[in-house]
């Protein structure tokens, strides 16, 4: 019963599971589900674990009772993802022809605004005739995070993204299930980050240690001495500045949260920050980089002890972090390149490491994780690199 | 369906209002045995509606609130090591020293369990405590049973306690924990519910002041740049605030004249932000 009904949700991305969905069978059993509005309750508390897919499960829901189409991507994202494969066009006509199956000389001679209207079309037919097809562009993928949690229509190829093809990693994120391959997982990130810990003793005497009141006592012929200490608490600050714009990013999306979870829940004293691709005048304290700018100035003021952990796959078109100018945001013009504030925080937070998530034997190929490694320390956002970026932390001088 | 009939139904309580679709859900929680867990923004009545369930069942309520340096140890039963240390030393109290057991005390999770009749077992913001401590707390909850380890006893709950957990969305729950709950989203009230809860609260409320305040409380919830908005709770801290005021005429607030923000507003720059639009509401 309603098994459909099971895979379509988990098909757009809702983490069911078996034993959830057995448990809905009993409920039904029980004769607790008598009409359809009761199931959908019922179903949903049972089902749905976050607030975040409630909106999916809804979309979902009307899908299989009442016959509602599920939402396709608009057209404004069909022209974005058009506008990517532009860009890969004109990187690499010939890999891009080979991929897409089509005659790239006939393509060559297409004007850019006619290369952007003959992929739109493209894609439209694709998502129109391919649901879960095996073809190119995925539809009903679910980008397991972002800004606005998950994305309903579809996979999103959002704006530029360098050095790494968009059709590649759309093409990707169709087989590849980050909570099972993402190299860590909490409790490893927990068993690693534990280290960092700098536990003093504070406040009052008010715990009782009872092998030395024992000693104590028994040093006494009997006579009780009760022997209290301090509590330890965890006296390290943290701060933890996320690239968590971009393409490029996206897919570590999945291990930086679990990062980021852990974070919150081990440092009492943590500070999260976030940026775009690299550091300009201002981080930025809410995710979508809008509301709350931080002055990178402004850093001197904390406690240098702190340890600053950056967390960026560093990379980026190389004027963006050398060039004046270099944001790519308009408004966030800096007289300074990004590359002095890169410095301007190595000197004021000596304890400070660079994690990423791109694999070491890449690095060589992007220029700009070379510059930054030559500022910050960087280490490989795996078990392995977090160990030894925690050594790295931990050091004294 | 026996057990069905056996289970006297939730619907709301004296000092609660309840939409159709959380009966729905708590009702189907108690049936299968399940702990729910609500989630929402705080003052939105997760607490509050475990206090409903318990007076409407006419069940006992045992409120576990959970602390960050919290260990699931302290939940379950604490061993008063000092108490006994005392007195075998002065002997002089009634208690068994070489019997252990005598100085165990239960936690909130072992009272609950022990307990003669079932209860209702409130484990309120959950979230403020560790991942291990929420994935083994439901262990035992799943298991209805823990150890007692210095006495090497196991406890076994005589009947399965209504589990009702809180969340404020600090942070997220792990996966294994969310798997054993049923979960619920209680969303922040429409004007028309929000009437009739404040109604509760204050039956007699002049209905001038009822929908002129509510406006103005849905108005000020819209200010951007709010780290906090008020919520229920707030509102209806505002509202028996609005009403001891001897001074206080309900056209003021028509006419955009709003006090005591800070009763709706705790945060210091939320205040002054506040202060500074309602400045904008009189014209």
């Amino acid at each position: 019963m309603f098994i459909d009904f099971f895979y379509t949700l988990r098909k757009v991305g809702i983490p069911v599971t078996p034993t959830a969905f057995l448990r809905l069978h009993k409920a039904l059993n029980m004769g607790l589900i008598n009409s359809v509005d009761n199931f959908y309750t019922a179903a949903r508390s049972i089902l749905v674990k976050s607030e975040r897919y409630f909106d999916l499960y809804d979309q979902v829901f009307a899908h299989r009772f009442q016959g509602v189409d599920l939402e396709e991507p608009d057209e404004r994202e069909l022209s974005e993802i058009a506008r990517a494969l532009l860009e890969e066009w004109l990187k690499d006509p010939q890999q891009l022809a080979d991929l897409l199956g089509i005659d790239e000389s006939e393509l060559g001679k297409l004007s850019p605004d006619e290369l952007i209207e003959y992929f739109l079309e493209r894609l439209k037919e694709q998502t129109e005739a391919h649901h879960g097809g095996d073809k190119w562009i995925g539809t009903g993928g679910t980008s397991p995070v972002g800004h606005s949690g998950y994305h309903p229509g579809g996979m999103r190829v959002g704006g530029i993204s360098r050095n790494k093809s968009a059709v590649k990693v759309a093409m990707d994120r169709r087989y590849r299930d980050y909570s099972q391959e993402a190299p860590l997982t909490q409790s490893q990130m927990g068993e690693a980050l534990k280290r960092l810990r700098n536990m003093v003793p504070v406040g009052p005497k008010d715990r009782i240690n009872i092998d030395k009141t024992i000693y104590q006592t028994v040093k006494n012929a009997g006579e009780i001495e009760i022997i209290f200490d301090q509590s330890l608490k965890d006296r390290l600050k943290v701060i933890l500045a996320v690239d968590n714009g971009g393409w490029s990013m996206d897919p570590y999306v999945h291990v930086v949260q679990t990062l980021f979870n852990y974070a919150r829940s081990q440092f009492k004293d943590l500070k999260n920050f976030y940026f775009h691709n690299t550091i300009y005048r201002y981080l930025w304290e809410d995710p979508r980089r809008h509301y709350k700018p931080y002055p990178v100035d402004e850093l001197v003021r904390l406690d240098p002890e702190t340890r600053f952990i950056i967390v960026g796959d560093a990379s980026m078109a190389p004027y963006e972090l050398m060039s004046e100018h270099g944001s790519i945001y308009f408004q966030e013009r800096s007289e300074k390149p990004s590359l002095e504030q890169l410095h301007f925080i190595a000197e004021t937070f000596p304890h400070a490491v660079w994690l990423n998530p791109v694999p070491p034997y890449e690095w060589n190929y992007t220029q700009t994780i070379g510059v930054i490694r030559k500022i910050f320390p960087m280490f490989e956002l795996t078990l392995d690199g977090l160990e030894k970026a925690v050594a790295h932390l931990v050091r004294k001088n | 369906m026996n057990q069905e009939n056996e289970l006297r139904k939730f619907c709301g309580a004296s000092q609660y209002v309840l939409d159709d679709e959380l009966a729905e859900i708590v009702n189907i929680s108690i049936a299968l045995e399940m702990p729910l867990l609500l989630k929402g923004e705080p003052g939105t009545g997760k607490t509050m509606l475990a206090h409903a369930i318990t007076e409407a069942l006419n069940m006992r309520l045992i409120l576990l609130n959970v602390k960050s340096s919290m260990k699931l140890i302290d939940a379950l039963y604490q061993y008063d090591t000092l108490t006994r240390l005392n007195d075998s030393r002065f002997g002089d109290s009634t208690r068994d020293v070489s019997n252990i057991e005598e100085y165990i005390r239960m936690g909130k999770i072992g009272q609950s369990f022990v307990s003669d009749e079932r209860v209702v077992l409130l484990i309120d913001e959950i979230d403020k405590a560790d991942t291990d401590f929420q994935d083994d707390m439901l262990d035992i909850l799943d298991q209805m049973q823990f150890d007692i380890i210095e006495i090497d006893k196991t406890i076994t709950a005589k009947h399965r306690p209504i589990v009702v957990i809180t969340s404020n969305a600090k942070k997220d729950l792990s996966d294994p924990f969310l798997g054993r709950c049923n979960f619920h989203h209680i969303a922040f009230p429409e004007p028309d519910m929000m009437k009739s809860i404040v109604r509760v609260h204050f039956p007699d409320i002049d209905k001038e002041l009822l929908n002129s305040a509510v406006q103005a409380f849905y108005r000020l919830r819209e200010i951007k740049e709010i780290e906090k908005k008020p919520a229920t709770r707030e509102l209806i801290n505002w509202i028996r605030a609005l009403r001891a005021d001897p001074d206080f005429r309900v056209k003021d607030l028509i006419k955009g004249n709003i006090p005591y923000l800070g009763v709706l507003f705790k945060k210091s720059p939320d205040y002054s932000t506040a202060q500074k639009t309602v400045a904008h509401f009189k014209i």
